[in-house]
């Protein structure tokens, strides 16, 4: 009996940090498959240390590090995965599927699914809620000839990191045009979806 | 006058005679006046020639050679953690800047639904 109880917590001290690693998700696993096909791929892994220690090197005087440097005050990680293909179709709309799927829990909310039939860009975004506040948000994009996973772990302000993307290719949108609840457009995109 | 002070006048007067100077004085004096000045810059050593004992010298370029090695460690410490933060720092903003980017293409097509007039919208839902 006294064994078996040994044997138990044992297995318990083993199972531990797997059981830790899994409460913070990085990224799916299956994500990984893709990279085979991809012409190009992006590749970040930041776990909290490493982006404390990255924001050391931010400067204050450039406005996006120091944007940067406040939106990743109390983050856990950040994660991105993305890949660039030669033409499309080198993934099925069953694979992009089965990673929306892993983050279908109910600590999960999807707060923005966008399927546009006429551009190809499917758009997701989950917000990790915990005790009615945000612990972090997954987007997934999947486009006609790429493919892009995020996972950020901890608070961050949505509207600060979508800033620091304006600059990034597309242009800023105008905050005046964007719609005040992005979850009424997404029950309306949900719906076009199930179409 | 008394005879007393006549005498001590004359004893002055032939102490302080003028006398001539004995044979060689001024070459004796000039040689001595070098012999001094000699010794005296023998006394005021250099502070470096401390380093004329082998034993500190050893010493010496001992700490040079350690003080270099140790700088140039520390320099290329340095020099390799700044890289690292850089790249970090650069791997952090691309992050960000895609994960922005991905945010905006959300925000971007969710808009263009909404600013779609309903009529077209449910035809293309039909669609």
């Amino acid at each position: 009996m006294r064994t078996k109880a040994r044997n138990g917590i044992v297995i318990l001290l083993l199972a531990l940090p797997a059981a830790l690693r899994a409460q913070d998700t990085q990224l799916p696993p299956d994500v990984e498959r893709l990279s085979a096909k991809a012409k190009e791929t992006v590749e970040v892994k930041m776990d909290g240390p490493m982006l404390r220690w990255a924001s050391k090197f931010l400067s204050a005087e450039d406005p996006d590090e120091r944007k940067a440097a406040k939106l990743i005050t109390n983050l856990k990680g950040i994660y991105v995965r993305s890949f660039e293909f030669e033409s499309e179709g080198a993934y099925t709309s069953a694979e992009v599927e089965e990673l929306r799927a892993q983050f279908r829990s109910p600590v999960w909310s999807r707060v923005v699914g966008v399927r546009s039939q006429h551009e190809g860009d499917n758009v997701d975004v989950f917000f990790r809620i915990e005790d009615d506040q945000m612990a972090g948000i997954v987007i997934i994009s999947a486009e006609k000839k790429e493919l892009t996973v995020v996972n950020i772990v901890g608070p961050i302000d949505v509207d600060q990191l979508a800033d620091l993307g304006g600059e990034f290719g597309i242009p800023k949108l105008n905050a005046k045009t964007l719609p005040k609840s992005p979850i009424k457009s997404v029950a309306k995109a949900d719906k076009g979806d199930q179409k | 006058m008394t005879d007393k002070n006549m005498n001590l006048e004359d004893e002055l007067k032939s102490a302080l005679r003028r006398q001539q100077a004995p044979p060689h004085f001024t070459e004796r004096v000039l040689a001595q006046i070098a012999e001094q000045n000699s010794s005296t810059q023998a006394v005021r050593t250099p502070w470096w020639s401390i380093f004329t004992q082998p034993l500190l010298r050893w010493a010496a370029v001992t700490a040079t050679a350690a003080s270099l090695v140790i700088g140039g460690i520390h320099y290329r410490t340095v020099q390799r953690e700044r890289t690292q933060g850089e790249a970090a720092k650069q791997q952090l903003m691309l992050a960000l800047r895609i994960a922005g980017n991905k945010l905006q293409l959300a925000k971007a097509r969710v808009n263009e639904i909404n600013a779609t007039p309903s009529t077209n919208r449910s035809r293309s839902e039909e669609e």
